[in-house]
């Protein structure tokens, strides 16, 4: 029975997800990848959706239940659907179109074969994760003592309490609750709620099944964006595998609990949208990039900067003749203002800033390159931004490039002028904070290779000359 | 015409040969004294081993040093019978040696039987380091004996897991290697911040020599693709590529196969109990169970309640399993509430905390530097209790 209602909890969030996009008429249609990126962007979207919908219930004074979460996002699901039926964006598929997009029959014999081993193995690890989260209990620190405390408050009353500083709480708060970072945004905890609600008990091995959720999604986005730009089914699909096995991302969803995964999954799909939405400008791609980039902060407090790192993309799509060289300007302003800020020991998103030039980089590259927390990830983005340098700030990898240039910038601040760059001599904290860029580097990354490839094959496709 | 070669068969012999030049030249740095010997690497159990100066129990995780002599000195030896020039590296495994204790390694041999001959060692992550002794004047003759000797004070044990005189030949080396990358690693509490991939200290990670082989493999095929074009064809871009994604794939196995590892261990821990077993069979079983006695004495929430411990770890998961109550607790320090804070009807509980002390006849509870609060005993287990402020 918990099997059903586990089913359901993962179910109603991704199936509003992808009702809501239906209703958006995103991705158009006339799109191959559309299947999949309206699956991979389901979940994200219908987990924030629904975790709105339960601060809505708690601001209104309706405890949390089954009936008041699922009742009206059921009927949210219904009228979405029976929109995008109404306006001829969802029909019933033909067996042969599902089973085309399922396993592109196009593909050679040997690329067929490799395509169903990499979805085959990409399984085996997902379940391997899945063992882990429905038996072990909450096991990383920070997952129990700042994350799950607020969930179990808010699963037992019915609604969400407030949580305050030591001081306020030492004063008497009438209310108010205490955990170690009680200024941490809500939303997964909602879901860790939502998924307790659904199994009738507080159970905090359960609850953490929306991590697995994120992760499938966002192989199944990753997937999709690829194919959406023309990439080779078989390559997309390795595309999809590099992400879904990156190590970090696969402990982050065994070990559930933080909220890094979820960060990294959102920021993502907000970029690849906004990437989308720059070479496109179709307003429904904006639609989707703004809703995600809007939601970056209800994750991690640092999601507001991350966030902010989605903008210059568009500012190089909309002033594309002058756009590198206002970023550049803008840059230099942003230095000098960070270094400013480091001398008057401010204080950005909880992280103290301090002026430290000497950083532990020996540290950052034990861990990048010779540890497996990144597999071959650095090792291969190197490589390509070198061999493919000239093409990177040029289109159509320009807005790709330039928000991966700008999350690699705010992560060198945090490792060079926060207090993160004390905590890095521990690795507690490098590694986490790069897991939020990742998943984007590895997709630009494919990107960058199907660009070379693309032009390798015109070349030699090209007449020759003598 | 004759069809160009296929880059499948291309890429793989690339692979090979890059290997092959990659490990001669490892072995060519890596390798000491024989590359091939009929000596076979020693081992020495905790067991074979006698504690010479300090104290030592026998314990089933190894020889464990627990405090140094009067003069702050550990010795801890085993008699051998080694042929010096056959085995070239002496290895202690240990775990938990502090960077502040100075360790050497001793030894006598046969030709001055008299002397002890000492080198410092070197220490990592609590783990003394292999010991080279190629070329070593003093390491020559029959080794009769060695030991491994610790120079200061220590508060936690020191545990002497073994000690190995390697032959460092080829196969032992890459033996070595091997075992360093299929290591189990389990999940502990820093593997949300890092996966190390294989053992705490390896001498050649295997991400790194992944990459190396791989850029060899890129190397040579520019090469023979500028000087012999024929024998490689021209899709460099997908050979390069396929090998990068092979040797992800090759790094994803040993990760895939831990994962299958580690998820044997949580199934015979965890898998078919209820969620309550399951937290009296995880790691803090016990502060689970007493804080479900101390809920039992709780009145519905949200009664607040202070937790204190000397531990960190059980102060902060004490006051998760305490959660939907009211709770307070120092998450980063060790640190007492002000008494001043608690108010009638609050709850305080202690788990394994010093400096904290009730007077039952007065019924006062009292910690440093603070004035004595009036307060009922509720429960008292071991070195935890509950109180009630009154």
């Amino acid at each position: 029975m918990e099997s059903v209602q586990i089913v359901v909890s993962v179910a109603l969030p991704w199936l509003l997800g992808v009702a809501v996009l239906a209703a958006l008429g995103w991705p158009r249609r006339d799109e191959g990848s559309s299947p999949w990126l309206a699956v991979g962007y389901g979940y994200p979207a219908g987990a924030i959706l629904l975790t709105l919908w339960m601060r809505v219930l708690s601001v209104a004074g309706v405890g949390f239940s089954r009936a008041s979460i699922a009742l009206p996002l059921l009927a949210i699901i219904a009228g979405t659907v029976w929109w995008a039926w109404r306006t001829r964006y969802l029909s019933v598929p033909s067996a042969d179109a599902l089973r085309i997009v399922i396993t592109p029959a196009a593909l050679p014999r040997w690329q067929r074969m490799i395509w169903i081993v990499l979805t085959a193995w990409i399984a085996l690890r997902f379940a391997l994760v899945a063992a882990e989260i429905a038996w072990r209990p909450l096991y990383p620190w920070d997952a129990w003592v700042q994350w799950a405390t607020k969930a179990r408050v808010w699963y037992e009353l019915g609604r969400i309490a407030p949580f305050g500083t030591p001081e306020q709480w030492l004063a008497g708060t009438p209310g108010l609750y205490f955990d170690a970072s009680p200024g941490y945004p809500g939303t997964m905890p909602l879901l860790q709620v939502w998924t307790c609600v659904m199994i009738g008990q507080w159970d905090d091995s359960a609850m953490n099944w929306p991590w697995l959720a994120l992760l499938i999604a966002l192989t199944l986005a990753v997937y999709g964006v690829l194919r959406g730009e023309k990439v080779a089914p078989l390559t997309a699909m390795i595309g999809a595998y590099l992400v879904a096995t990156l190590p970090l991302l696969d402990v982050h969803a065994a070990l559930a609990g933080y909220a890094d995964l979820p960060q990294a999954v959102v920021y993502t799909l907000a970029a690849l949208a906004t990437y989308r939405w720059c070479l496109r400008r179709d307003a429904r791609d904006a639609i989707v990039a703004l809703a995600l980039a809007c939601a970056c902060p209800l994750i991690k407090n640092p999601g507001l900067v991350w966030a902010l790192t989605l903008l210059p993309a568009v500012v190089v799509t909309l002033l594309p003749r002058h756009g590198l060289r206002a970023l550049a300007t803008g840059a230099t302003i942003a230095i000098v203002v960070a270094f400013v800020l480091a001398r008057t020991q401010w204080t950005v998103l909880g992280y103290p800033l301090r002026l430290d030039f000497a950083p532990a980089w020996r540290e950052l590259v034990r861990t990048y390159f010779l540890m497996g927390n990144w597999n071959l990830l650095w090792y291969g983005l190197i490589v390509l931004w070198v061999v493919a340098a000239r093409r990177l700030f040029k289109p159509p990898l320009l807005p790709l490039s330039v928000t991966v240039a700008t999350g690699l910038a705010f992560l060198f601040i945090v490792f060079s002028i926060t207090e993160a760059a004390v905590w890095m001599a521990d690795l507690t904290t490098a590694n986490r904070a790069t897991l939020h860029l990742a998943p984007l580097l590895i997709t630009s990354g494919m990107l960058i290779w199907n660009q070379l490839n693309q032009s390798a094959s015109t070349a030699d496709l090209a007449p020759d000359p003598a | 015409m004759r069809a160009g070669p296929r880059p499948l068969a291309v890429a793989l012999w690339l692979f090979v040969a890059s290997t092959s030049i990659c490990l001669l030249l490892y072995l060519g740095i890596a390798v000491q004294g024989a590359w091939f010997t009929s000596a076979r690497t020693q081992h020495w159990t905790p067991a074979q081993m006698a504690v010479a100066r300090g104290t030592g129990q026998l314990r089933p995780e190894g020889l464990q040093l627990t405090s140094p002599d009067a003069s702050d000195a550990t010795l801890v030896s085993v008699v051998t019978s080694l042929r010096s020039s056959q085995y070239p590296v002496i290895a202690w495994q240990s775990i938990g040696v502090p960077d502040s204790v100075e360790v050497a390694l001793l030894w006598h041999n046969d030709y001055e039987p008299t002397r002890v001959f000492n080198r410092r060692l070197a220490v990592e992550s609590g783990r003394i380091q292999p010991f080279t002794l190629e070329g070593d004047p003093d390491w020559n003759g029959t080794i009769t004996g060695l030991a491994i000797g610790f120079k200061g004070a220590y508060t936690q044990p020191i545990v002497i897991v073994g000690a190995t005189a390697k032959t460092m030949s080829a196969a032992e080396v890459l033996s070595d290697r091997a075992r360093e990358w299929f290591t189990f690693e389990p999940w502990t509490g820093s593997s949300i911040n890092l996966i190390i991939g294989g053992a705490d200290v390896q001498e050649l990670p295997m991400p790194f020599i992944f990459a190396v082989i791989i850029g060899v493999a890129a190397l040579l095929y520019a090469l023979l693709a500028r000087w012999c074009p024929q024998w490689v064809g021209p899709a460099g871009a997908l050979i390069v590529g396929g090998l990068f994604a092979a040797g992800w794939f090759a790094l994803d196995a040993r990760l895939q196969w831990n994962l299958a590892r580690q998820a044997s261990v949580t199934a015979q821990t965890y898998a078919g109990k209820s969620w309550r077993e399951r937290h009296l069979a995880a790691e803090d079983g016990m502060v689970f169970a007493f804080i479900e006695k101390v809920r039992a004495k709780l009145p519905p929430p949200p009664a607040r309640v202070f937790m204190v411990a000397d531990e960190h770890y059980f102060r902060d998961r004490a006051a998760y399993h305490l959660y939907p109550y009211n709770v307070y607790f120092s998450p980063w320090v060790n640190a007492m509430p002000p008494a001043s804070a608690l108010r009638p009807g609050d709850y305080v509980v202690v788990f394994q905390r010093r400096g904290v002390q009730f007077n039952a006849a007065t019924q006062s509870l009292r910690w440093e530097g603070q004035p004595p609060v009036q307060a009922e005993l509720l429960l008292v287990e071991g070195g935890a209790a509950m109180f009630k402020v009154l």
